[in-house]
């Protein structure tokens, strides 16, 4: 018998179902897909131009219903053709100004394929391509870099009991891990990162990112797309926020069945995607309760009830709950401080 | 109670503890049993989720009032001119999803540096708007005269098109605009628009001039209400702005920097960062310790954002009575609020602060009817507002020993006490508790007006009666741990609860 108390603990959704997921496409980008297509992963679903610019078209040259994010392509004796000997179109229409369009176009692109597998819901030109994900979902708070799909490696063993968590560093990681999302557990610094990217993985998952490695991994990957040969797409996915704590044992138990199988990285909303329909993944004691936050941040216990408005650190009174901590008794916890799963 | 929890199991658990409380009164009430719950009348108040308004103009000069009044107003605001963007990066600007309002505009009549590019900006935003049918658009001042650009025939478009008064009419400048942007961002009510005409109704009922400074989760609101008089209704003015909340998402350099200013636990920048980022995440969560102490600086900081975006409201008569409210405030022992607030807003004055700790005026205010609001106020007016202190803060007391002497004349007694210029003295006086303070000052100084001697009428609260002899405005050294230190001592005489 579950406490009814329980309820005034704010739950987590370990997994969610089917999401939408957005694919960003900036002024100049080609999209490959239409609404209504079926996705599988990998599937070709934009160019992006890497080099934009504006790009005046001459007069005449565009058909009288052409309207702003539609694609324009030269034809004989009209336009400015950007590459010798092209024939597809090459660039998006932008606004017409006194009968001229001027349309954003570039020389270099590269093609993006999609992670996951999903249906097209919506294509508009310098806005954005929406799908909708088939499989589950666990959300992180925030995704750096862009989506990408690997295999599923366990960098740390995050269930396991006390301490803070693992935190990985550079030496860690080895060739043998190319092609993986690795889950590292508590934190991980920038340079771990930049290592693993160079080292051909797909992504990290991690609990806690903190500002310094967050900023100098957004450098590097500015960096990085700036260069001409780009690296095979790479994401960052924070679990849970900016300070050192473990992952959740429910999300780490999940993680643990689905090593070894293919999953994605979406970055439009945060979130880890799969579709592995034939595993029966583990699902969380109902009075599992973790700290989310305090000086007990990431230890996980059994709901022991309210404790009602106790006094804490500093003076401050908040409503708190009992805490059934394996070795370390039972603790009056402010309810803020904590999460249930479901 | 966290608002992350399920509001049912919070009202379960209150009706629960006022079975427990007083059983007989709750029966005869109708709560009994977790069901009572759902039997309640409920009276919600929401806060619209934080929009994003992008101010586009034909120069620099043009779009900086659009922008102001749109930060005014509660919007995130970005800005896009040809003077600073190509017109590749002020599309893709506008076609960002994020975006959920173009505000377009230009003087009326323009200015010259206005005249050259207003036919290209308005094709360029016109053209993003037929790939955005559901971005709102607003064309202001002579920018509406491009109306025809955005009238489309193929019915697509689901956001609306509207024509907005210059970035500078109305009186004061800047309010017809303001109004117009109010309107768009919220529905009337919205629980922050809600809480300046639940200000209003608090003023009519407690025949007070109100102040209310609510700092929240996505943005701070200072609202100043006066009594009607003479059968006219009662006047209130609101300013909501965004960037005010309590952690902006993804806090830069100056957000920190505004934070560390008023921290009072040694800290590095990049750990700050960190903390800052988990509150912003998780605003409920570690709020005791060093987590309450840092919330406290972070609504300190949010504070001085919102009275740096209000210059008019500063320059005003000062209010009988100012009322925190919002979760900034939330888990904060109630004089260490009282001096949070006398910390930034500094007006030689004397004002009575006070909590709104069951957060009702945005509720109250949410009703629509005027009469039945004030009415509302009037029957929980004993206990809507939990008083946390008197504060006096006269000005231009000079440097030296001894600045003058305060005599306290109350029901329990009467005490005295010399005035210390640059510090902090406190008076105990228990919640609801009327006194007399007589204050008579070595030098001329400013406390409303110009004088030496001064009696106030003043009420007790939790803090009781705080003298605040520091400046006006406030100046804390540059060394950090110098100005940690001295916030420490300060905060440590009202944190009666604090560990030490």
């Amino acid at each position: 018998m579950i406490a009814p108390e329980l309820d005034l603990v704010p739950r987590r959704i370990v997994l969610d179902g089917s999401i939408d997921v957005r694919f960003a496409l900036r002024p100049g980008d080609r999209p490959l897909v239409a609404a209504g297509d079926t996705l599988v992963p990998g599937s070709r679903i934009l160019d992006r131009v890497r080099d934009a610019r504006l790009v005046e078209v001459r007069g005449g040259a565009v058909a009288d219903d052409a309207r702003p994010g539609d694609r324009w392509s030269p034809t004989a004796g009209s336009g400015i053709p950007l590459r010798r000997g092209s024939s597809g179109p090459i660039g998006e229409l932008l606004f017409e100004l006194g009968g001229q369009w001027r349309m954003a176009a570039g020389e270099h692109s590269e093609p993006v394929d999609t992670p996951i597998a999903g249906v097209v819901r919506d294509v508009r030109p310098g806005v954005g391509i929406g799908v909708r994900a088939e499989g589950r979902v666990i959300h992180g708070v925030e995704a750096l870099g862009e989506p990408t799909r690997g295999v599923l490696a366990l960098g740390a063993e995050p269930g396991e009991g006390g301490g803070p968590g693992i935190v990985l560093r550079p030496g860690s990681l080895d060739i043998g891990l190319a092609g993986t999302i690795l889950v590292v557990g508590s934190r991980v610094d920038a340079e771990a990162l930049t290592r693993a990217r160079a080292m051909g993985l797909r992504g990290v998952i991690v609990g806690g990112l903190a500002g310094k490695e967050r900023r100098d991994f957004l450098a590097s990957e500015a960096r990085q797309r700036a260069s001409l040969h780009r690296l095979p797409p790479f994401a960052v996915l924070v679990l849970d926020g900016a300070v050192r704590r473990r992952i959740a044992s429910p999300i780490a138990d999940i993680f643990s069945a689905l090593a070894g199988r293919e999953i994605a990285i979406v970055t439009d909303p945060p979130a880890i995607v799969f579709d592995e329909p034939s595993i029966q993944l583990p699902v969380a004691q109902p009075d599992l309760v973790r700290v989310r936050a305090g000086e007990r941040a990431g230890r996980e216990g059994r709901w022991g009830g309210l404790a009602g408005l106790r006094r804490f650190a500093d003076g401050s009174f908040l409503e708190a709950g009992w805490v059934i901590f394996d070795g370390a008794g039972t603790v009056a916890v402010p309810l803020g401080d904590l999460e249930r799963f479901g | 109670m966290p608002a992350s929890i399920d509001i049912d199991a919070i009202i379960g658990l209150l009706i629960d503890r006022s079975q427990r409380a007083d059983p007989e009164l709750a029966r005869s009430l109708g709560y009994e049993g977790r069901k009572a719950s759902a039997l309640l009348p409920r009276l919600i108040a929401r806060s619209a989720p934080p929009q994003h308004l992008i101010a586009v103009a034909a120069s620099e000069r043009a779009v900086a009032p659009l922008a102001d009044a749109a930060r005014r107003t509660g919007w995130w605001v970005s800005t896009a001119s040809p003077d600073g963007m190509d017109p590749l990066a002020i599309t893709a600007a506008v076609l960002d999803p994020g975006v959920d309002v173009v505000l377009l505009g230009a003087g009326e009549p323009p200015g010259p540096d206005e005249r050259r590019a207003i036919e290209d900006v308005a094709a360029l935003v016109a053209a993003a708007a037929i790939r955005r049918p559901e971005l709102t658009v607003l064309l202001a001042g002579a920018m509406s005269e491009q109306l025809p650009r955005f009238e489309t025939t193929d019915g697509d478009r689901q956001g609306e098109v509207l024509l907005a008064p210059a970035a500078t009419a109305g009186d004061p400048p800047g309010s017809a605009l303001r109004e117009l942007l109010d309107d768009v961002r919220a529905p009337r009510d919205d629980a922050r628009r809600a809480i300046a005409r639940g200000a209003a109704a608090l003023a009519d009922t407690l025949d007070r001039r109100i102040e209310v400074v609510d700092i929240g989760f996505n943005g701070g609101l200072r609202a100043v209400a006066a009594p009607g008089s003479g059968g006219a209704p009662a006047t209130s003015s609101a300013v909501l702005v965004a960037e005010a909340c309590l952690v902006p998402p993804n806090p830069g350099d100056e957000a920190v920097d505004r934070v560390i200013g008023w921290s009072t636990i040694p800290i590095d920048r990049h750990r700050l960062r960190d903390r800052l980022r988990e509150l912003r995440y998780a605003p409920w969560s570690d709020a005791a310790g060093d987590g309450a102490r840092l919330r406290l600086a972070a609504a300190r900081a949010a504070l001085a954002t919102l009275v740096e975006a209000t210059p008019e409201m500063s320059e005003g008569p000062a209010p009988d009575l100012v009322v925190a409210s919002g979760g900034a405030w939330a888990v904060a022992p109630g004089p260490a609020i009282a001096l949070a607030i006398a910390d930034v807003i500094r007006r030689p004055a004397a004002v009575a602060i006070a909590y709104d700790h069951a957060r009702l005026l945005g509720p109250a205010g949410s009703i629509p009817d005027a009469s039945e609001r004030r009415q509302l106020l009037a029957d929980v007016a004993d206990d809507l507002l939990s008083p946390l202190a008197s504060v006096v803060i006269p000005a231009g007391i000079r440097t030296g020993r001894n600045a003058g002497r305060v005599t306290v004349r109350a029901e329990a007694g009467t005490s005295q006490l010399d005035l210390t210029p640059g510090g902090i003295e406190l008076i105990d006086l228990p919640p609801g508790e009327r006194a007399t303070a007589e204050l008579r000052f070595r030098d001329t100084v400013r406390l409303g007006g110009r004088g030496r001697t001064f009696a106030l009428e003043i009420t007790g609260g939790l803090g009781g009666l705080l003298l605040d002899l520091r400046d006006v405005p406030l100046r804390l050294p540059d060394r950090p741990e110098r100005r940690r230190e001295l916030l420490e001592a300060w905060q440590d005489s009202l944190w009666v609860t604090r560990d030490r």
